[in-house]
């Protein structure tokens, strides 16, 4: 089930919303629970069972490993917990892809069959590992409460497209929270943010990437400019994909009383790339940094070790996209990026007027996105020669002209909406009087404009539902 | 004392539960791969679907006789055959799904298919080398009952297709 379902908005949320409200407190987290299991296996009833296995498998470690701590045999413990966990995502996730290179390296034809991914495995998974590390460190105790521990994993908010949540950040509140009409409100706001930004400004970009990329790969030949169209779409699709889905989960959170942190924080306005992935996907950016990069020395180490750190990070956080080759070299790109800004580039851009340093960031970032929406590294290359002219029909064509002017009102919204200055038009608290209750009819009718999209507009897929 | 050895006990247990797991973990894996090898979808809804996304005009059915001519398989031994090639004779594009009545028959029909493929790579490779890319880049999948095969060079639309039905 996807949040931009009516399924989800007109039966999931209202039922599971009026009985977490009318039941007693000491079954919220039972029906949290219940309702989450419920979302998860809508679409793929057969996952549940690996869902609800890992929980149990992580709920022993983890008190395996806050009981050894005592005799020091933790360390053991920590590390099978751990294999475990990537032996089952690794299965799931990049079986198909590992057969695939070694029967290309070694040219063996080795047959296997093609698994589902089950949804939300790599976020999951990531979620359990944080919580068994930080039970290692002594960060926290580990929870005695199954129940607390399955919401914990299993909650259906931030379950399938994250945002990753330490369990340190959320110990507290899955004993204790407290919901209220204020938080109620600014969660059903977020809510409806987060789902326009999805299916309205998301959705239909989305249609003009779509249609040059499905040309692209017809073999019909476009002019350099159309090429960059599509890119840059693709641009605005992913983000306001994805970080429309992340506010729809802190806007569900906070409805159920829950304090989830953002995800994004106008990645687009960054003046550097080591900016931009401050503010993208920030979740997942501080679990790497947690718990792969501090722990390999971070930059407490020589000039090469670091190096290595920041490549072996950024391999990763590549290959846990997806299990292509593609993903793995758009990490790598990141990590070298990084590398160059730190030791070299840092100070040039410094030094340049402020416009320069973000048309130097948004054309780093709309090249690395080629990377993400090509099917493989050859397609990738292909598009990228495209973009230059090699392979390309011409600078420029009249059709272009016709789809940027054709589209200028979403153009134009797409780039005001990565900006804070479309979240600030809509910033309740910012007004007073009369303006506030503007401001809801706006809500409103923003709500009511984006089910009307969803009638009428059966495009709408989930680009991070694959990772 | 007493508290100690409760902590004892609960360490003891836990770490029996925990191997417990990870051996039904492994169970399951089997059993999640084999069920999902064996997953039921009818032929015809399978078949609608994907006839449903082909409105090129230049494909053309040839289910009724296709498997036999370019294979060499019967059509009537399987549950359900759907075929769908070029009317072209320069391109390579073709659309193959096909459900087998038993899993026995899955091997001898992928080897066929991947065997034709080469073949036409072959054949292709020095006239029309864009069709023999697109038969490097064919879309072979092995799904529960299902073989599915896409040459075209919207082959990652059909298998999205095939992939969403199963």
């Amino acid at each position: 089930m996807v949040f931009s379902s009516f399924t989800f908005i007109f039966t999931f949320l209202p039922i599971t919303l009026i009985l977490y409200y009318i039941l007693p407190r000491n079954v919220k987290n039972i029906i949290l629970l219940i309702s989450s299991l419920v979302f998860y296996a809508w679409g793929e009833p057969i996952y549940i069972g690996l869902m609800i296995l890992s929980i149990l498998f992580n709920y022993f470690c983890g008190k395996d490993i806050y009981y050894k701590k005592k005799n020091s045999k933790a360390t053991i413990s920590i590390v099978i917990a751990i294999i475990v966990n990537l032996f089952i995502l690794g299965f799931f996730k990049y079986y198909g892809f590992l057969i695939d290179t070694i029967n290309a390296l070694v040219k063996t034809e080795i047959k296997y069959r093609q698994l589902e991914l089950p949804i939300g495995i790599s976020f999951y998974t990531f979620q359990a590992i944080s919580y068994l590390i930080d039970v290692y460190r002594g960060e926290v105790k580990a929870q005695k409460n199954i129940l607390n521990f399955a919401l914990y994993i299993a909650m259906f908010p931030q379950l399938i497209a994250g945002p990753i949540v330490r369990y340190v950040d959320i110990e507290q509140q899955l004993k204790w929270r407290e919901e209220s009409f204020q938080k109620f409100g600014e969660g059903t706001r977020y809510f409806i943010v987060g789902l326009s930004k999805k299916v309205i400004l998301g959705n239909s970009i989305g249609k003009i990437f779509e249609s040059v990329n499905q040309n692209f790969n017809s073999g019909i030949k476009m002019s350099v400019v159309m090429m960059w169209i599509g890119a840059i779409a693709y641009t605005l699709q992913i983000y306001f994909d994805f970080s429309g889905y992340s506010d729809m989960a802190v806007g569900l959170g906070k409805m159920f009383g829950f304090d989830l942190k953002k995800n994004f924080d106008y990645p687009y306005i960054s003046k550097s790339v080591t900016e931009f992935w401050r503010r993208w996907h920030i979740s997942l950016g501080t679990w790497f940094r947690e718990y792969v990069y501090i722990p390999l020395g971070g930059n407490r180490v020589s000039l090469k070790k670091h190096i290595r750190n920041l490549l072996i990070v950024w391999m990763l956080t590549g290959l846990w996209h997806g299990a292509q080759w593609n993903f793995v070299f758009w990490g790598i790109y990141y990590g070298v990026l990084l590398i160059v800004e730190k030791y070299y580039l840092k100070q040039y851009l410094e030094r340049i007027p402020s416009g320069m340093q973000h048309f130097y960031t948004m054309l780093m970032v709309v090249i690395g996105w080629v990377f993400f929406f090509s099917e493989n590294m050859r397609s990738s290359l292909r598009y990228l020669e495209a973009m230059i002219g090699i392979g390309s029909k011409g600078l420029i064509h009249t059709e272009d002209c016709f789809v940027v002017l054709s589209n200028w009102g979403l153009w134009l919204a797409g780039i005001i909406c990565c900006t804070s200055l479309g979240a600030g038009i809509l910033e309740r608290n910012g007004y007073k009087g009369y303006k506030k209750w503007i401001t809801d009819i706006v809500y409103m009718i923003l709500l009511v404009m984006t089910i009307s999209w969803l009638i009428t507009d059966s495009f709408n897929p989930f680009l991070y539902f694959r990772f | 004392m007493r508290k100690e050895s409760n902590d004892v006990l609960n360490s003891r247990m836990t770490c029996i539960c925990k191997y417990f797991l990870i051996l039904f973990i492994v169970l399951y894996i089997i059993f999640v791969y084999s069920y999902t090898s064996t997953k039921d979808v009818p032929f015809d809804k399978a078949e609608k679907a994907l006839k449903n996304s082909i409105n090129d005009e230049n494909m053309l059915d040839v289910s009724s006789r296709g498997l036999k001519r370019y294979y060499g398989f019967n059509t009537a031994e399987y549950e359900g055959v759907m075929m769908y090639i070029s009317n072209n004779g320069m391109s390579a594009e073709e659309i193959l799904l096909i459900k087998v009545n038993d899993d026995t028959q899955i091997n001898e029909l992928e080897e066929a298919i991947r065997q034709r493929i080469k073949n036409r790579i072959n054949d292709f490779k020095n006239y029309a080398p864009d069709q023999a890319e697109l038969l490097k880049n064919a879309e072979i999948i092995i799904k529960g009952k299902y073989i599915f095969v896409a040459v075209s060079k919207n082959a990652g639309t059909y298998k999205k297709i095939f992939l969403q039905l199963l």
